[in-house]
């Protein structure tokens, strides 16, 4: 049996302790505050981390763990992605300039976007169709990089399980060195 | 970005007030840090670092403490020292009904721990109360 530890990242407000909630067997570790941010309208955001687990059909254990979303706390984005075997990346269309938020990350992570894989997922596309999939692409093109890009809805369990299925799919095709 | 800070003026002032105090009077304290839970400074009082920067994190260890609280069926959480090297920082949680708050005091090794455990306390009785 293997143990995956994959890391939730993104735009604050785009979902990720949700993602991780859709799919955990055990009820998820949150450290969720009230938010005094007017920049944002929701209500509560993550200050800490999350956790949460799951089972593969192989018997494998992946385990997640979303970081805040706000750069304020990447100290915290460091010490998360410590060992992680990939990320998924959440970018909420709705914002005012999401290619902008997903900039934040592409850099904030540079270092561990070289040595593992990661998974884009777009929230609200359907509403929001700008940028579309192709902007995504031509951004992280910008950045050297050619990342799987996923329309999501991360309140469905299916939707955060494909998005997790892609970053396994890129190691068992060798494409990241053990 | 802009902040909706719901805490009352009066008690901002009490902690500006507090912070500065705390910093005079307490030997060996370099900072006092009172930010939100969601790690927004709203006074401090500090020989040098970032304010800013100190309360991010010190929301983030206040909310771990937490979140370790409730698994471990323990109560509502009060504190966490970080014992280091050549001194402590110290994380208080501050429950009132407009805000919740986290008050961070950074000290180097002159300072005396029971010392600075107590005067947080009190600090933060006050700004519960104020």
């Amino acid at each position: 049996m293997n143990e995956y530890k994959i890391l939730f990242t993104g735009t604050m407000g785009a979902g990720k302790t949700t993602a991780i909630g859709a799919v955990s067997e055990t009820p998820p570790i949150v450290t969720d505050v009230v938010n005094n941010d007017q920049s944002h309208t929701k209500e509560r955001t993550t200050v800490g981390l999350d956790f949460g687990q799951f089972t593969l059909d192989s018997g494998d254990r992946i385990r997640m763990f979303g970081t805040p979303g706000q750069s304020r706390f990447d100290f915290l984005w460091k010490i998360l992605s410590k060992n992680a075997l990939g990320m998924i990346i959440l970018t909420d269309n709705s914002r005012p300039d999401p290619l902008g938020d997903l900039r934040v990350y592409l850099e904030g992570f540079a270092d561990d976007l070289d040595i593992m894989p990661c998974a884009i997922g777009i929230g609200r596309l359907d509403d929001h169709p700008s940028p579309s999939m192709d902007d995504y692409i031509e951004e992280l093109a910008r950045h050297n990089r050619v990342l799987p890009v996923l329309q999501v809805d991360v309140r469905k369990k299916d939707d955060v399980i494909l998005l997790i299925d892609t970053l396994l799919a890129q190691l068992e095709a060798g494409m990241f060195g053990e | 970005m802009s902040v909706n800070l719901k805490l009352s003026p009066a008690a901002k002032v009490i902690a500006g007030r507090e912070a500065e105090n705390f910093l005079n009077d307490v030997n060996g304290v370099t900072a006092v840090v009172i930010a939100t839970v969601d790690g927004f400074d709203v006074a401090s009082a500090m020989r040098a670092g970032d304010a800013a920067r100190v309360a991010a994190m010190a929301s983030s260890i206040s909310a771990i403490s937490s979140v370790v609280s409730q698994e471990a069926n323990l109560g509502r959480n009060k504190s966490v020292t970080i014992d280091t090297e050549s001194g402590f920082a110290m994380v208080y949680s501050v429950h009132r009904d407009d805000a919740e708050l986290v008050i961070n005091v950074i000290a180097d090794g002159s300072a005396i721990l029971g010392q600075v455990a107590y005067r947080i306390a009190q600090f933060a009785r006050v700004l519960a109360e104020a």
